[in-house]
């Protein structure tokens, strides 16, 4: 029983249900209609930004730029959208115009990791570490670390309304899962995780793939930071510099490995809530940022354990 | 498809289907549930409130120093605290604002990131008829409504380097100066540099600014451009920074180029700072530090709390609540001292 519970793919929602259950008598106001949409809202773009990450963990790789992505397209994106002197301002396009910038910046930071890694066949880790430090100067550079703020309403519902940023995730997830799970691209990805050279070898165009894997975390992150800024109802240069944890947390606690080859869009879903229950749950409780921080460090871990464990287990 | 195997795939449905019922059974049980953290005090028929304290950040003793008088405050009224850090994170103190609403509290004592970001924070609180009153920080203009105590920076800057000033003016020489700016996205940043830069107008023919380090509220920052600074221009004598946190990085930079002097040693350079935290404090005692702006941090925190109650009680409240703040230099030190809070924790 505890082995096909741990070998199930549902252990992690299986978890998030059993922890709501076993702390919503406990904390207050967990269980809420108001606190529900909450988790809900921190969740949205945090698992958009994971979705992406997802790809690329796959794939064998791995983003740490998204964070610095993030940033960048907030205050790119603004700079086009704001009432104070943007580029667009007071024009009816300042709203798309800034969303097209913001993933154009996605898209560019992406594009970049994924032809240092293909062409120049640079470790992902170093490439993305690099771009994340450079974009993320970059951005508080171009910004003299200013904020900005002024952004119009048409831009700032897809971040600040829940009932407007659910059904575009929605949508984007089911995309995402699909070309994974159903598409030929989706097959290559996971080859490539698997064995590179195999992949190679039988004929799958590995460079391109791991170039799509790159952009598409770009995106991602761009989509992501659209829904941060909207939220916020202002462009930040540091935005999103705290969620790596969160982030790459979420992925493997949802049971995508490091090592490449294994994870689906749904286990990060199943991720991003378990760790949005963890958060919300323990910032109920009273208990301080540095506590939940320990927490969540806790919880990646045994997530990681957990994985080992069943990978021992399915090997068997 | 084999049978077996199409009951394999079959049999997650049902966990999920349990699980989603789970979830929707849990949320409808837990609708209505959101009843506010008020309790009623044991045999008392009096209601003990809750308040909730959000700071974005304990990373100075300035910060601590009005975390715990906060804290105090509320305590001495019988209040319950609830407490978030966002570690300088808007987002993170979004989250923790809408927390506190989710619980009810009774009311929300926030220090914001910037003046922005918390705009749609106070909005939330609005909405829940719950007051909020910004420790600090004030809020950008906007449709939300929140009250402010904060120090007068600029008058407060400005009486410290006038100070300062006088003393360059005793030594009888002309001055070379560097400031030390904060975070200029930061409102009280901002009063800071204005502070300095109205002190000096009009003192040009004794004090020529050399030098404007950006430090955005970051010693590593700080250090690197008080060493560049003092490296392009050795000759400077008249140092003022933002925030007397930001002095070990100062004074490093300073040992450095060998220009750490105790007043009255040839070679001293003319210090100031902004806060009075214990380093200032300690830099006073030693005599190395010239003067400090002071922010009265009691006054601070009886004035927040003290807010919050006028709000809930209906009475009417300034937008901003100023706190005057006070220098202290070397001349009324010992007088000064006991309001000095960077010298109470020092103790």
């Amino acid at each position: 029983m505890v082995k096909r519970l741990i070998q199930s793919e549902y252990l992690v929602l299986l978890l998030s249900a059993v922890y709501f259950a076993a702390l919503a008598p406990f904390t207050p106001g967990f269980a809420s209609t108001g606190n529900l949409a909450n988790i809900l809202s921190s969740m949205l773009p945090l698992l958009v930004v994971a979705m992406g990450q997802t790809f690329v963990l796959i794939a064998g790789g791995i983003d740490l730029s998204v964070t610095s992505t993030i940033a960048l397209a907030s205050v790119v994106g603004a700079s086009v959208a704001t009432g104070d002197q943007g580029i667009l301002s007071g024009n009816s396009l300042a709203t798309p115009g800034g969303i097209l910038a913001m993933l154009l910046v996605g898209a560019t930071v992406g594009s970049f990791n994924g032809a240092a890694i293909t062409r120049f066949r640079m470790p992902p880790f170093i490439v993305t570490l690099t771009t994340m430090i450079f974009v993320s100067g970059f951005a508080v550079w171009l910004t003299q670390s200013k904020s900005i703020f002024n952004l119009p309403t048409t831009f700032t519902i897809l971040g600040s309304n829940v009932w407007v940023a659910l059904p575009l995730v929605a949508v984007a997830t089911l995309v995402m899962h699909f070309a994974l799970s159903r598409t030929l691209l989706g097959h290559w990805i996971y080859a490539i995780g698997h064995n590179k050279n195999a992949a190679e070898i039988s004929g799958v165009p590995v460079r391109r793939v791991l170039l799509f894997t790159y952009i598409a975390s770009g995106l991602c992150a761009a989509a992501a930071s659209i829904l941060y800024t909207g939220r916020l109802e202002s462009a930040s240069p540091v935005m999103g510099r705290n969620i790596l944890l969160d982030l790459i947390g979420a992925t493997v606690i949802g049971g995508t490995s490091l090592y490449g080859g294994k994870g689906k869009i749904l286990w990060t879903v199943y991720g991003v809530l378990f760790l949005a229950l963890i958060d919300n749950s323990l910032n109920l409780l009273n208990l301080s940022y540095f506590t939940i921080m320990m927490a969540k460090g806790a919880v990646i871990v045994m997530a990681a354990t957990i994985d080992s464990v069943r990978n021992k287990l399915l090997n068997s | 498809m084999p049978h077996a195997q199409f009951m394999k795939r079959l049999l997650p449905i049902p966990i999920s289907i349990t699980l989603a019922s789970l979830f929707v059974a849990m949320w409808t049980a837990g609708c209505g549930s959101n009843s506010p953290t008020t309790q009623e005090a044991s045999g008392q028929g009096e209601k003990q409130l809750t308040v909730g304290v959000a700071f974005e950040t304990l990373q100075t003793e300035y910060w601590v120093a009005g975390f715990e008088a906060i804290k105090e405050q509320l305590a001495k009224r019988n209040i319950k605290v609830l407490e978030a850090i966002a570690n300088s994170d808007s987002n993170r103190q979004f989250e923790q604002i809408q927390t506190f609403v989710t619980r009810g509290v009774d009311g929300i004592i926030m220090v914001p990131k910037d003046a922005k970001t918390c705009i749609p924070s106070i909005r939330a609180a609005n909405s829940a008829g719950i007051p909020i009153v910004l420790f600090n920080r004030p809020a950008g203009e906007s449709d939300a409504k929140s009250v402010a105590v904060q120090a007068d920076n600029f008058k407060l800057s400005k009486e410290t380097v006038a100070f300062m000033i006088e003393q360059a003016r005793k030594t009888g020489t002309k001055h070379k100066a560097m400031v030390i700016m904060g975070d200029l996205g930061d409102i009280n940043a901002i009063g800071r540099r204005d502070g300095f830069d109205a002190a000096v107008k009009g003192n040009e023919d004794l004090i020529e600014v050399v030098s404007r380090v950006p430090s955005e509220w970051n010693q590593e920052k700080a250090q690197a451009g008080v060493v560049n600074a003092l490296q392009a221009h050795p000759d400077i004598s008249f140092i003022f920074t933002s925030s007397d946190f930001l002095f070990p990085s100062i004074v490093s930079a300073m040992k450095t180029a060998g220009k750490y002097k105790k007043i009255g040693e040839p070679g001293h350079v003319i210090l100031g700072g902004f806060d009075g935290d214990a380093t200032a404090y300690q830099m006073m005692k030693d005599g190395y530090l010239d003067a400090t702006g002071v922010q009265d941090v009691y006054f601070e925190a009886e004035a927040t709390v003290q807010a919050l109650l006028d709000l809930r009680g209906g009475k009417d409240v300034p937008t901003l609540i100023q706190d005057p703040g006070f220098v202290i230099h070397q001349g009324n030190m010992d007088e000064m001292t006991p309001k000095m809070w960077g010298a109470n924790i020092r103790k």
